[in-house]
């Protein structure tokens, strides 16, 4: 079977597959204009034939893109009358609390474009005010007018009862066809209006681009006569069909980050690493994520943007810090001699100024140039020759002059400013939650992870390193591990003890019907499917619930005592009390639906034996580490022709298609069975 | 590798270790917690205390304004036990009216923390029980003139000796509570978060020992006291003041209270001089010294670390003049109910006292108050509520920008108004709206923000405690800007009488139909309207932020 993934990062759209049998990797530079262009292009380069690949996996960064940019569909949005403003008011709450500057998260849709509609409905889902439709046509109409492009409708209570959402989604749909409509509880059946309006919004919002750039992709994909299946990398850690991301491109948010996360937990299995911060840096943003067991923490919701700012999105993700430094962030001086780097990129197009299409920013990659670290014949294994020259000017005109330094202290400058501030986000996951980071190993990926990482681990003291094979396409290679994987929720809230045993069946039988539906639209075979049903509980007169896991709906309605002492422990573990004499609430019905991938061909090709592939002689040039005026000597190895139990000291470089390791002085690398390096640091005693 | 005493690399470790640890103990409080003070309005802080009653370490978010008290309640303890009167095993509770200076409710848990077999530190969170006994229910009550009313008071008991609970303290709080299924479950809460906090600090203390652990503490409030210095140094040097007022004690209705500050500036350090607040009140609009010393430290702090976790070193730049008997500094027997309603204001007071010398750092007033709401009464079943919930209000316009609209107070961070769907899940209300309220915003080249409007209908016959301050003297604006509107509540009866606008009132009885619709107030206005762009104007326009009416009124005709 072959299998390919392609993930379009910012700057890169990196492929990796298995074809007969052997692992093929391609990297080539992200087209934002016309991103299928970059997958045509990542394909013929790694020349795979459409024609013969059963499965075609695929990140994007096209959602998060979209509202980080803000340049999503000009979106409306129906709420009940009086509610307006609850998307714009949210919270109330100022997470800066001694920020007298503070911001608070800023709407995606315009007031002016939110219309209130007559209806209403209590917390029961009793209709206290019924839906006008003649209300709904005429305010389909004035989108129409107004060339409005996406409608999210979130009404009160709608959880409870979805009937007025269905209808109002019934006459959008029906009076403006290429409108993209998202009704809240086909999203997010849970409470709380303020985070299932943001989660609504945010998906209309991105729906038109991602909608058209998918259908553009497998459009595409079945006219080269590929008749596979397509399926989406998504935030939970799991894989979707392409018409499920068309509906809910909400839900892809972090699929391109989280592949690689996944990937790392495989890679950490594999070497028996217990716990790990999978580092990945690409051209955009570096981002981080501790790994335990090798699972990413998977959580409920989080904020796309800064913390304080920006918008909530309440389904499940895998737990991601990121910064904006990448290989492509560009550097600068401000009017008072400050270097700062990033959080600007300069993406694909122009890309840095080493790519000789006319940019004259310095940005990261140039610096390394510079500084000898990246070798001008080898970048994306010799697909692009690099313009030294170019990077030197860039260096020389943006940095160097106003700073009146040399062009290889600025480059330096640039290097260490930006492996300090993407040693924040790997802090982030560790010592912020007070790991030490002494006690972890760091899998370094992404095409610029393993040529910063080791100066990054050294900054905060983690002792090793490990640069996976491919590193420079590893999120590519983690989409091919990924289960499918559909996260289902339905709040339903009761005492434990007193429910209603049909109406509890009913629930559980809905969520397992809606979830068999969808493995049959995507075309995922029910046998091998993990139907895991949870319930959201908590002690009657609390607010936070804990999910337990449940077989059926008898452990809730019958003998409850199982129920009971899961939950008891549960609470235990995690609040360090419990209240055994209590009783207990439910309020949420859960289902994560699981069909793990037939095939396990990435994972055994990420413990197959290495073999050295090519013969190559060792090199040396000279690379600037931490003094610009003392470059050192290095060793030049090509990473294709090394073997097991080989063991370089630093310093030295090792090169390989589609990333660099860069190698300090004193520190010391072996390569395992395997063929992934482990990196022992030298720290000063 | 060896450790020196403070290596930086484990400086970093013990920096982020120590509040990660208090936030971890807020995540356990918070997510057991039984009531909304705790678990949606974040009504409380969890923090370290050394042996000294030092604030080792603060949880981040939750409410500014607790910054001066946890130490208070822990060096009250020591005093009474002496550090070798605690054991382990032992659980402090703490809420006694003078000692603490904030209402009763405010209950604060300790737990002594033993490393090696002496005692190394304390770990302790205050929270706002629902409940705490006394003549009335909830918040927002004017009627108490002394704090006997206002419930029980616990000063420095052992709930749980050596691990044993105390059964006799336990059924006083368990009979003298109007809630005490949720207020029991909440001090359970709070137990187990000193306790997981205690667990975590051992475990840093394992790996680097005592010793290190301490220097780094002693480096990190050194760091952050030096970088507060640098910024006072920045501040010219004289004598600043300011002043406004409240509107009344709630009793008293025509007598106004004044609030003024006197701030000087001298190199380094900064005085906050309260020496002309206002005397104590016959009210519960009163609290005692920590209260007026966290009100000079958030001020202090916004100005000079805002990004800077909370630790002791923050503040030791900052001295507080505060003579006893102010309504900041109030004397036993003071009522203390009310104890956070004024400090919005003094916040803004102290700020305002400053702006001349900082004229890009302050901005134009926010709403000023805490601004909530509590209705109670009896389910058709009999049961009883107390529906609690905190509104957001404007903020004034800034140096450079409008005001943010709807947001909490300064003394409020991390705060969250509870959700509509919640609130009618819980309690027999339909609330008809909530939005942000029009025209509200105090004019200006950078507008005050919008309050909110929400009303909330009675499906049951219940009471209501309202509480509005600074209706007469609204948000001000700075440089030329103008004042915001103000909070204002009306009651629209089921049976057709005339509105009625409410300011302040306790114990109001309303029937089954009856709708209360509370208004907050608009954030003042920054610099000259004048300076106003015809785009701001035209936008604000476009959303309904302004009104034309008010648009011709504040920026003239826009011909």
């Amino acid at each position: 079977m072959n299998i390919v993934g392609v993930d379009i990062g910012g700057t890169f759209t990196d492929l990796v597959g298995v074809i007969d049998g052997e692992v093929v990797t391609s990297k080539t530079s992200t087209v934002p204009a016309d991103p299928t262009a970059g997958v045509a292009e990542s394909l013929r380069l790694a020349n795979c034939d459409p024609r013969k690949l059963a499965e075609v996996l695929h990140g994007s960064t096209i959602a998060i893109n979209t509202v980080l940019e803000r340049k999503g569909a000009q979106t409306a949005l129906l709420t009940t009358r009086g509610f307006r403003d609850v998307y714009g008011i949210g919270r109330s709450n100022r997470i800066e609390a001694f920020n007298l500057f503070f911001h608070r998260p800023k709407p995606l849709t315009r007031r002016e474009m939110t219309f209130e509609v007559d209806e209403r409905l209590n917390a029961a889902g009793q209709v206290i005010r019924p839906l006008d439709e003649r209300q709904i046509e005429s305010i389909a109409r004035q989108l129409r007018e107004r060339r409005i492009e996406a409608v999210a409708v979130c009404f009160l209570h709608s959880y409870a009862n979805p009937a007025h959402e269905r209808l109002a989604g019934e006459v959008l749909r029906r009076s403006n066809p290429d409108m993209f409509v998202t009704l809240s509880h086909e999203i997010l059946r849970e409470f709380r209006e303020y985070e299932r309006t943001s989660t609504t919004v945010l998906n209309a919002y991105v729906g038109p681009r991602v909608r058209d750039y998918l259908g553009t992709l497998e459009t595409y994909l079945r006219r080269e006569n590929f008749d596979g299946k397509v399926h989406m990398m998504r935030s939970n850690g799991g894989v979707m069909s392409i018409r499920k991301a068309q509906e809910e491109p909400v839900s892809m948010m972090e699929s391109g980050p989280v592949a690689g996360m996944i990937g790392a937990g495989r890679l950490a299995s594999h070497l028996g690493i217990a716990r790990c911060i999978g580092f990945d840096m690409g051209g955009t943003t570096a981002k981080a994520s501790l790994i335990t067991d090798g699972m990413p923490a998977v959580e409920e919701g989080y904020v796309i943007g800064t913390p304080a700012s920006g918008q909530p999105m309440q389904l499940p993700v895998v737990d991601i810090v990121e910064v904006g430094a990448g290989g492509g962030s560009i550097a600068w001086v401000d009017p008072t001699g400050g270097l700062h780097v990033g959080p600007k990129s300069a993406g694909a197009d122009p890309g840095p100024a080493c790519y000789g299409k006319g940019s004259a920013d310095p940005v990261v990659t140039d610096a390394d140039l510079v500084l000898g670290r990246i070798n001008p014949d080898r970048f994306l294994n010799g697909g692009m020759k690099l313009d030294v020259a170019a990077a030197r000017k860039a260096v020389q005109e943006k940095v160097a002059k106003p700073l009146g330094l040399s062009i290889e202290e600025a480059a330096l400058g640039i290097a260490t400013i930006a492996d300090s501030a993407m040693s924040l986000a790997v802090r982030a996951v560790s010592v912020n939650k007070g790991v030490d980071p002494r006690d972890t190993t760091m899998i370094a990926f992404g095409g610029a992870g393993p040529l910063h990482a080791v100066n990054i681990a050294r900054q905060i003291f983690i002792p090793r390193v490990v640069v996976p094979k491919v590193p420079g396409t590893f999120s590519a290679l983690g989409m091919l591990m990924a289960s499918w994987r559909q996260d289902f929720v339905r709040t339903f809230i009761g005492r434990i003890g007193s429910l209603d045993a049909a109406a509890t069946r009913a629930v559980l039988a809905e969520l397992a019907g809606e979830g068999r539906a969808q493995l049959k639209r995507d075309g995922v075979s029910a046998q091998g499917a993990d139907f895991r049903f949870f319930a959201d509980l908590r002690y009657v007169g609390q607010e936070h619930t804990l999910p337990i896991r449940i077989d059926d709906a008898g452990m809730l309605t019958r003998d409850t005592s199982a129920l009971r002492d899961l939950f008891h422990v549960e609470h235990d573990k995690r609040y360090g009390q419990a209240a055994v004499d209590e009783q207990l609430e439910i309020v949420n019905l859960r289902l994560v639906l699981t069909s793990a991938r037939a095939d396990t061909i990435a994972e055994e090709w990420l413990a197959q034996k290495w073999w050295p592939a090519e013969q190559s002689a060792e090199t040396s040039r000279h690379v600037i580490y931490g003094d610009a005026a003392k470059p050192v000597e290095s060793r030049v190895l090509w990473r294709p022709a090394m073997k097991p139990g080989d063991v370089v000291v630093g310093p030295a470089v090792i090169e390989e298609p589609n990333s660099t390791i860069l190698i300090h002085p004193g520190d010391r690398v072996m390569m395992t069975p395997a063929g992934h390096l482990i990196i022992d640091l030298a720290f000063e005693a | 590798m060896p450790d020196t005493e403070a290596h930086p690399i484990t400086v970093e470790v013990v920096r982020n270790a120590i509040v990660a640890y208090a936030d971890e103990m807020a995540n356990a409080l918070c997510k057991a917690a039984y009531n909304m003070m705790i678990y949606e309005v974040r009504d409380y802080c969890c923090g370290l205390i050394d042996t000294q009653g030092r604030m080792i370490s603060q949880n981040r978010g939750g409410l500014p304004i607790f910054l001066a008290d946890l130490g208070v309640a822990v060096e009250d303890g020591i005093k009474r036990w002496g550090l070798d009167g605690f054991k382990p095993g032992d659980v402090m509770i703490m809420n006694h009216g003078q000692t603490c200076g904030q209402h009763l409710n405010n209950v604060v848990i300790y737990c002594p923390v033993f490393h090696g077999g002496e005692i190394v530190a304390f770990t302790a969170n205050r929270a706002h029980w629902v409940d705490i006994g006394g003549a009335r229910i909830g918040f927002g009550s004017s009627a108490t003139t002394e704090i006997y009313a206002e419930g029980l008071q616990m000063r420095s008991l052992k709930i749980f000796e050596q691990g044993r609970r105390n059964e006799t303290l336990w059924q006083i709080i368990q009979d003298n509570v109007r809630f005490p299924d949720s207020c029991l479950g909440d001090l359970r809460a709070q137990i187990a978060s000193c306790q997981l906090g205690a667990r975590r600090y051992c475990e840093l203390l394992d790996r680097y020992g005592r010793a290190t652990v301490e220097a780094c503490i002693g480096k990190i409030w050194d760091q952050a006291d030096s970088a507060v210095r640098h910024v006072v140094e920045s501040i010219r040097d004289g004598v600043y003041t300011a002043e406004c007022r409240l509107d009344n004690n709630g009793r008293d209705l025509d007598q106004p209270l004044r609030i003024k500050v006197r701030v000087e500036v001298k190199g380094a350090r900064l005085t906050v001089d309260f020496s002309e607040m206002n005397p104590q009140t016959q009210s519960p609009i009163n609290c005692g010294r920590s209260g007026g010393i966290a009100a000079a430290r958030v001020a202090f702090k916004c100005l000079t670390s805002p990004d800077l976790d909370v630790n002791e070193g923050c503040f030791r730049a900052l001295d507080v003049v505060l003579p006893e008997g102010t309504m900041l500094s109030a004397k036993p027997p003071a009522a203390l109910g009310l104890w956070s309603i004024a400090l919005p204001t003094v916040v803004d007071t102290i700020l305002k006292a400053l702006a001349p010398a900082l004229p890009d750092k302050i901005p134009a007033a926010h709403k000023g108050d805490m601004g909530g709401c509590s209705f109670y009464g009896a389910r058709e079943d009999g049961s009883r509520f107390l529906l609690m919930n905190i509104f957001g209000g404007g903020w004034g316009g800034r140096p450079h920008e409008d005001g943010e609209a709807a947001s909490v107070s300064v003394c409020q961070g991390d705060v969250r108004n509870t959700p509509v769907e919640l609130q009618e899940i819980r309690y027999p209300f339909l609330i008809e709206a909530h939005a942000l309220r029009e025209d509200s915003g105090g004019a200006g080249q950078y507008r005050g923000g919008l309050g909110v409007a929400l009303g909330y209908k009675c499906l049951v016959p219940c009471q209501v405690n309202i509480n509005f301050e600074r209706t007469k003297d609204p948000p001000w604006g700075l440089h030329g800007g103008a004042k915001g509107e103000a909070n204002y509540a009306i009651i629209r009866r089921a049976d057709g009488s005339p509105d009625e606008t409410v300011l302040k009132g306790t114990q109001i009885p309303l029937r089954a139909g009856d709708v209360v619709i509370f208004y907050t107030a608009g954030g003042g206005g920054y610099g000259d309207p004048e300076k106003r762009t015809r785009e701001a104007i035209m936008s604000d326009l476009a959303e309904g932020f302004l009104s034309a009416e008010a648009a011709r009124r504040d920026y003239g005709p826009l011909a």
